[in-house]
Parts: C-alpha cells; sequence; structure tokens
C-alpha cells in the first residue's frame, strides 16, 4: 500500500502545535425590557467569550490525543482552529509544518475533517458518487484511490451500501461513509469532532476498532473529542482536559485517575439491613443486606474500610470496583463548576 | 494540471453527478423538466401578452419585446446551470455554517464556487426554454446578425450574468455578519432581479430608471443590453460588461470582508438543510 512522502513534516517530529492560543468571540446581549429597547438597537451590551485562553498544547506524529471537556470548553473551536475554518485572536497554530489560515489549500490536503453532525456526503447520490467527487476535487491519482478505495471498503465494510443514496442510510453507516471518505486522500492527521455521536454501541466499537487500525498500521495522528469518556479511555494514550478555554488536564488516563481521585465503589453483604458506618466513604445506598459507598483508594485503602465494617457486622460478602472514566470526569466538571461558582 | 482543466474536471464530476439525479426515476425526470419549461413561460407570460395584444411595448416591437424576454430567460438558465446548490443563493450557506465544508477542501474558495453548484442536466430546461425564445425571435426579427453582433450578444449575456450574481453575492454577504435575519438576503435580491428582469423600464423617470441600474441593477439583466443590441438605443454594449465588471468588483471586495470576518467569528450555528441535496 502507498504511503504518503512525510519527510517534510516540522521538526521534532510534532504535528500539531498551538502556543498561548487565544480565541474571543463576542456576543450581544440582549434586555428583554421595554424600556431597553433604545440601548438594545443603538448601545448594544457586547459580552467577551474567551472560548481558549493562553492554550499550549504539541501532539506528536501518530499519537491518538483524546480532547475532551464540558459543553462549550472550547472543543470544537480547536477543530475548528485546527481545520482553516477558524483563526485564533492571538497565539499561533501550526500542523505539519503550516499555518492551517495561510497555507489553506496544500494544508487541507494534509488532513482529514469529521464533524459527527456533518456529513460530507452527497445527500441525494449513492456513497459511490461522493467518493467519486472526492477523488475529483481532491485530485488523488486513480491507482491511489482504488487501493484506499479496497483498503477502507475493507476495514468499514462499506461495500454493502456503497451503492445505497446517502439519505436511505442510517446514522452508524452514514458515519463509517464519512469517515471513509474522509481517509481516501490519505490524511496524515485526523480531527474528529464527536465522530460517534448517536451511534449504537456496536457502531461505536466499529469505529473505534477502526481508528486504532488506521493508527496503529498506517501511523495516522489523531486527535478527537468525544464527550463519551470510556470510548476515549480505550483509545487514546494520552487525554487532554479543557474546561473555559484554558488546559486543565494534560497527561495518560492511569495519572488522570491519580490525580483527581481513585474512585471506587465498595459493595458490603452483611447479616443486616443496617448499613456500617465507614470512615471516609459516601453511603450511595441499601438493597436489604446490601450496603454500597464509594470511596477515594488513594486516601482510605480498602483493608481499613474492611476492618470497620467487620469490627461491626458479619461481612458475607465484599465487592469493589473502579469508577468508570465519565464518573471521574463527571466529578471533575462538577468541581470545576463549583469553584467557579 | 491548468485551472481550466481542473475547472473543466470538477465540472465534469458536478454533471455526472447530476445526471445520476436527474434520471433516478422516470416520473421524477419528467416532473422536473415539464415544471421548469412551465416555470420558465410562465415568467415571461405577462409580458408577451401585452406585447402581442399591444404589437409591442412602447419603443419595442413585439418581436424585440420576445428578444429581450428570451436573454431574460437565457440569463436564468445560465444562473440554474452554473450556481445551482445554493451557491448563487449564497447567503443561505454563509447563515447555515455550510461553507465551512468549502473551507475543507483543497482548492481555492472561488474554484468550489464556481464547481460545485454546476447542474447541467437538471438546470438546462430554463437555458433551452430561453435559447428557444430567443432562436424564434431572431428570426421573426428577420435581420441577419452578423457574427461580431453575436460575439457581442455572447459578451453581454455573460455579463448579465455576471451582474445578477455579483448582486446576489454582494446581498448574500450581509450574512457574513447577520448570518440569521440575512439568510434568505441573496433569495430575495435574486428573486427581485427574476421578477423585474422582463419588462422594458423605457418610460420610468430618470430617478427610477437611475436606481434601476444602479442600487438595483435589474435593469443590466435584460433590457439595457437588449435595446442595444437591437438598436433601440444608441450601441453601446461595452456598457454592460463595464456595469458588470464594476458591480462584481464592489462585490468581490465586500465577501472578502465578509471572509475575514468569517475567520474570526466562524458560524454560530449549522443547519443542513439544503447542502448538497
Amino acid at each position: 500500500m502507498h504511503r504518503p512522502d512525510r519527510s517534510v513534516t516540522s521538526p521534532g517530529d510534532i504535528a500539531v502545535e498551538l502556543r498561548e492560543v487565544d480565541k474571543t468571540f463576542y456576543q450581544r446581549q440582549r434586555s428583554e425590557r421595554f424600556r431597553d429597547v433604545l440601548t438594545n438597537l443603538f448601545r448594544p451590551t457586547i459580552r467577551e467569550i474567551r472560548a481558549l485562553r493562553g492554550v499550549n498544547l504539541a501532539i506528536r506524529r501518530g499519537e491518538i490525543v483524546a480532547y475532551a471537556g464540558p459543553n462549550g470548553a472550547g472543543k470544537s473551536t480547536t477543530v475548528k482552529l485546527l481545520s482553516s475554518v477558524l483563526a485564533p485572536t492571538a497565539g499561533t497554530v501550526r500542523c505539519l509544518g503550516m499555518d492551517p489560515m495561510t497555507e489553506r489549500v496544500p494544508y487541507v490536503r494534509r488532513i482529514g475533517v469529521v464533524f459527527g453532525q456533518r456529513t460530507e456526503l452527497w445527500w441525494d447520490q449513492p456513497v459511490a458518487a461522493s467518493f467519486e467527487w472526492k477523488r475529483v476535487v481532491w485530485e488523488i491519482p486513480r491507482s491511489r484511490y482504488d487501493e484506499m478505495l479496497a483498503f477502507v471498503k475493507d476495514l468499514l465494510g462499506i461495500g454493502e451500501f456503497f451503492h445505497t443514496l446517502a439519505r436511505q442510510l442510517s446514522l452508524g453507516q452514514k458515519m463509517r461513509a464519512d469517515i471513509a471518505l474522509m481517509l481516501l486522500h490519505e490524511p496524515e492527521i485526523l480531527f474528529l469532532d464527536e465522530p460517534t455521536i448517536g451511534l449504537d454501541v456496536l457502531a461505536k466499537r466499529n469505529i473505534l476498532d477502526f481508528i486504532n487500525t488506521l493508527n496503529r498500521e498506517r501511523g495516522v495522528t489523531v486527535m478527537l473529542t468525544s464527550h463519551d469518556m470510556d470510548e476515549l479511555e480505550q483509545l487514546a494514550g494520552r487525554i487532554v482536559l479543557i474546561d473555559r478555554g484554558r488546559i486543565a488536564y494534560d497527561g495518560d488516563f492511569v495519572e488522570l485517575r491519580r490525580r483527581f481521585g481513585d474512585r471506587r465503589h465498595l459493595t458490603i453483604d452483611t447479616g443486616t439491613a443496617d448499613p456500617p458506618t465507614l470512615a471516609g466513604v459516601r453511603s450511595t445506598g441499601s438493597d436489604g443486606n446490601r450496603h454500597r459507598y464509594t470511596f477515594d483508594a488513594a486516601r482510605t485503602p480498602i483493608t481499613t474500610l474492611l476492618q470497620q465494617a467487620s469490627a461491626q457486622t458479619v461481612i458475607h460478602d465484599v465487592e469493589t470496583h473502579r469508577s468508570r472514566i465519565d464518573d471521574v470526569i463527571a466529578d471533575i466538571y462538577q468541581d470545576w463548576n463549583t469553584e467557579h461558582g | 494540471m491548468s485551472v481550466l482543466t481542473t475547472v473543466a474536471a470538477r465540472w465534469r464530476v458536478q454533471a455526472h453527478l447530476d445526471f445520476m439525479w436527474m434520471t433516478k426515476d422516470l416520473r421524477f425526470f419528467l416532473i422536473n423538466v415539464v415544471g421548469d419549461v412551465i416555470l420558465n413561460l410562465a415568467g415571461v407570460t405577462a409580458v408577451f401578452l401585452l406585447a402581442e395584444r399591444f404589437d409591442g411595448i412602447g419603443l419595442w416591437a413585439r418581436d424585440q419585446v420576445i428578444f429581450m424576454l428570451g436573454y431574460a430567460a437565457l440569463v436564468r438558465g445560465f444562473l440554474d446551470v452554473g450556481f445551482s446548490y445554493n451557491v448563487l443563493h449564497i447567503s443561505r450557506r454563509i447563515g447555515r455554517g455550510q461553507l465551512d465544508h468549502l473551507l475543507v477542501q483543497p482548492q481555492p474558495l472561488w474554484m468550489g464556487l464556481l464547481t460545485e453548484g454546476f447542474m447541467p442536466f437538471s438546470g438546462c430546461w430554463s437555458l433551452l426554454t430561453g435559447a428557444g425564445i430567443t432562436a424564434w425571435a431572431v428570426v421573426q426579427l428577420g435581420a441577419g446578425f452578423p457574427v461580431q453582433w453575436w460575439l457581442l450578444f455572447g459578451a453581454n449575456l455573460l455579463a448579465s450574468c455576471a451582474m445578477a450574481l455579483a448582486f446576489s453575492f454582494l446581498w448574500g454577504a450581509l450574512a457574513f455578519w447577520a448570518p440569521v435575519a440575512a439568510e434568505e438576503m441573496s433569495s430575495r435580491a435574486v428573486g427581485f432581479l427574476y421578477q423585474l428582469k422582463a419588462f422594458p423600464l423605457d418610460g420610468l423617470s430618470a430617478v427610477v430608471l437611475t436606481g434601476m441600474l444602479t442600487v438595483l441593477p435589474v435593469g443590466f439583466v435584460a433590457w439595457y443590453p437588449s435595446r442595444q443590441l437591437l438598436g433601440i438605443a444608441a450601441p453601446h454594449l461595452w456598457h454592460t460588461p463595464l456595469a458588470a465588471l464594476l458591480l462584481a468588483l464592489v462585490a468581490g471586495i465586500v465577501f472578502k470582508k465578509g471572509m475575514e470576518h468569517y475567520a474570526q467569528t466562524g458560524s454560530q450555528r449549522y443547519i443542513a438543510w439544503g447542502h448538497r441535496g
């Protein structure tokens, strides 16, 4: 299979580099009071929204980076900055050694972008027609196109609906077709903004497996945003958490759990309906003789809890498991919300 | 690959998409064709009936009016063929956030706009109607027009199309600053030109006429070039191309400003409606 020449990349093997990037938007505010009509018309209040504040981020070639954060944190803004759609208010954005805004045409030839709720497919045409359109507009040589088509057909299983009208595809099929379409020109880096939004479990797994294969076999760099933290943890070695325009965490998932609390769930079966009173835990309810707690394993060792419980009652059974990463992140978001009031 | 070859390749693939779309179903095909022809004929019927009833309108003989109607239909035909998929109604694309799709394509924006709306099969029925009416008028006029006249006719026709397109882009660019409020702006602007394109504007007051040739340049869509071509007025056949050039220049500057603004603000919303479908 053909491999594009990647020798012309920026030094240090850095694929994406954001330095002190600010992005500010302005929103017009409007009072609903009748007496403010003239003010609304002639001197409206403008609110400054700082979508990104001094963001520094570097992604190495071949990395898969999860880019996560609550709604409005600045994820999509970052993806748009890297897709030649938006310019930063301040700071520099470089990707594959290029400036996405001033070198848009050669730059977008080397990247692939998927916005989860948008499609590049021609709606009233068979999927095949969109692929042929892409071949022409991206000026992909026929032999490379044929190779890539065979590759994506095989891995994404789009052959079964290749001649179906795009508007007749299911959500999962449409996303597979969109991702396949994005890959035809062999992009060196993929920006995936919520690529699995609305998909069922199986479709999600297929997409994630494919991204993984692509990264492993072809060394494609991937930056993806999602609200599904479990899927991000499955896929990415590194997570960047963004909150109110600032990078709040940049590292791996293990460190994330350690830093923000290694939250675990504990279930104890006892001989009585009265739950044992344990220090340093939060009771989350009882169901007959089964009592459930959550605790931070980094602060409170489980052996201590079991000693406390056994001192109060007879323990018949114990179950413990780590919180899903979704819960960990939800706690982090909640903490951030509390901090910011 | 030269620019022309590149544009031709893109037109070819768009033509293929259009042909496949047009021929997906026989009933759909027939409804499309008949509907387009009826719409185009209806658009010029009122003026035609007036010209027929009174054997012309003002300075215009009946066959001259028909020539102008054919010219107007040709302008619409060319715009339908070249700038469908909301390229002509650019404010819809801007206002709905669909410009992002063009920005992630490895081609200059102008090339995307020039080629993505090419629909030679589904859009050609207006063009054929216009060509038919014009041909009939030329035969009725009985004048053997020289080759030079046909060249000027082509240049003026192209200029009239450019004028309508520039007018649409000029108003449509408002959507960069007011995406929701101006989403339908270019549709209104084009609608205005289409509604008035077939009326002979002679006899209007100087103020109104000046307005019809400057602020709302509907006069350049068919009336002004037709009266020049037919010798009804002094033959200043470079007026329409010059006016088109000026308006295109203004529209280009405003659109460029709009794009610079878009790079700062992006689109705050996205609606898929009308995108590639």
